[in-house]
């Protein structure tokens, strides 16, 4: 059984250079100036991507900074819309990206919780149900009732994970977060992944670790510029993947050398 | 659009922790709390009867319950489209993360100020009732003025929202927009005291039909016309019909712009 299935998607960006919104004023501008110097620029992030996941399979995503990891996690997770191609996803589908996952920072733990479990598409009651074991989970007994914006950065990742992991998803996308925590949470955090798996629940994750997704996923995706480099094996592709950054690393250290 | 309506209802649990979130925060601190509710558009009433009863010598009958009958839908709706047109580049952090249901922003901003405004329908009737105001069966129209009243500035508050999001300036406009909106309605006045030849602002005026009606079933103890029962149903069918297409369709540039 296929978990999650892209094809051929890519994804463009307007630049947005010197203004990041419109005013009236530029949008009149705009009227009579850019109509003429054609397109508004935009520059691809991602671009032909296609590959499956199998239900119960966990998949690496790695690559440079602004290779589009992030950007396709969140096309995924139905944040952004793709411009071209098709996705295909069986299963309810849960993100987790960046930190401060969907939190409102005025509202408290708890408040946030029951607004975080509901958009991950638990019921009311069902969050009720879990709510001691989220909140254990996360290990903020002390702290639930009072805002997040109080909360120290690992803080803010534990409960977000800690939601995530019992909502029920059968897809989890994760970017990143397990960096935060310390060593303790991250443990607990491997140890509920492979939990997950056992489950036969599929992971997609975006990492710079590469030991953690070495150990983590059956299959690693190599993004390099917005294109799919590499995809196949864990130890195959992350050692190319090394091998590449250490190259450009050597022919940066040549040339300020002569 | 009906998938929309259907996502509504599904993400109403969500609604309902936001809607009760909203209107604790907003008194929060205060010492007043709640009495807030209250105190605002008695505030309000008390400087305009003073101007146009004591001041001008305004002719109106019961001066301070006619100004209650239109301030207090007028609140609704004002504060409504101030707060809503910010509702989503102020959530951006909930839709840059995570799949947020974009319109349940708008939603949330349109209910709280709705629960506001029940909140201030007995202090209208103890007015009435004070005043020696006669009632009778027109008075049970009033939740079908209040059921348009909500559609239209739901719609009016989907599209502010939406296109907020490119255009900044409009929060800025909107406070001196909604000042010039208020006197050419005939809340401080009665319809009647327009000019023949000035009628005409009134008709262009969609905010009219819906005063007109509170003020003729509170008041005058009258059925609205048809015309103006007319106005209220097209007006708040197409506002809010308008509204949701407009914001479907920029609600995937949201992530993007924000």
């Amino acid at each position: 059984m296929i978990a999650v299935e892209v094809e051929n998607l890519s994804k463009r960006f307007r630049r947005q250079t010197v203004q990041p919104y419109t005013t009236i004023k530029s949008a009149i501008v705009d009227v009579f100036w850019r109509r003429r110097s054609g397109e508004a620029a935009t520059f691809e992030v991602l671009s032909g991507i296609t590959f499956s996941v199998k239900q119960g399979q966990a998949l690496s995503i790695i690559g440079r900074n602004g290779s589009g990891k992030s950007t396709l996690l969140k096309v995924l997770a139905g944040i952004y819309r793709a411009d071209h191609g098709r996705i295909r996803v069986h299963g309810r589908i849960g993100a987790l990206l960046e930190l401060g996952t969907g939190f409102h920072p005025e509202f408290s733990g708890r408040e946030n919780v029951f607004i975080n479990g509901i958009i991950l598409g638990l019921s009311k009651k069902e969050i009720r149900q879990r709510f001691d074991q989220i909140v254990q989970f996360a290990g903020l007994e002390g702290f639930i009732d009072e805002p997040v914006k109080t909360y120290s950065s690992g803080m803010y990742m534990r409960l977000g994970f800690a939601v995530a992991v019992h909502a029920d998803l059968d897809i989890l996308l994760i970017d990143e977060i397990l960096a935060v925590g310390d060593v303790a949470f991250q443990l607990k955090c491997f140890d509920k992944i492979a939990e997950f798996r056992q489950h036969g629940k599929t992971i997609i994750l975006v990492s710079h670790d590469l030991a953690s997704a070495e150990q983590l996923s059956d299959e690693v995706i190599w993004l390099d510029r917005g294109i799919m480099r590499e995809q196949g094996k864990p130890q195959r592709v992350i050692s190319h993947y090394r091998w590449d950054m250490l190259g450009q690393e050597e022919r940066r250290g040549l040339s300020e050398h002569h | 659009m009906l998938a929309l309506f259907r996502e509504l209802l599904a993400y109403r649990a969500l609604i309902h922790i936001l809607v009760a979130r909203d209107l604790k925060a907003r008194y929060r601190g205060s010492v007043l709390g709640l009495l807030w509710t209250l105190l605002n558009p008695l505030l309000h009433m008390g400087i305009y009867a003073l101007l146009f009863s004591v001041y001008m010598r305004s002719a109106t009958e019961r001066y301070a319950v006619f100004l209650l009958c239109g301030l207090l839908p007028w609140i609704w709706f004002s504060a409504s489209l101030m707060m809503g047109a910010t509702s989503i580049v102020e959530g951006g952090s909930l839709l840059k993360k995570v799949f947020f249901p974009a319109h349940v922003l708008p939603t949330v901003t349109v209910t709280a100020n709705f629960v506001n405004f029940l909140l201030g329908i007995p202090i209208l009737f103890t007015f009435l009732v004070l005043y020696g105001v006669q009632m009778g069966l027109p008075v049970l129209l009033l939740p079908f003025i209040i059921v348009c009243q909500f559609a239209f500035t739901l719609g009016l508050t989907f599209m502010l929202a939406a296109v907020s999001v490119h255009y900044r300036d409009i929060p800025h406009i909107l406070g001196h927009f909604l000042t010039f909106w208020f006197f050419l309605s005939p809340i401080v006045y009665p319809a009647t005291q327009v000019p023949e030849s000035y009628r005409f602002i009134l008709l262009l005026n969609p905010f009219v039909p819906f005063v007109v009606a509170y003020q003729d079933i509170l008041l005058y103890n009258i059925y609205p016309s048809p015309g103006v029962c007319g106005g209220m149903i097209g007006i708040s069918l197409g506002v809010l019909l308008c509204g949701l297409w407009i914001f479907t369709h920029l609600r995937w540039s949201f992530a993007e712009e924000i």
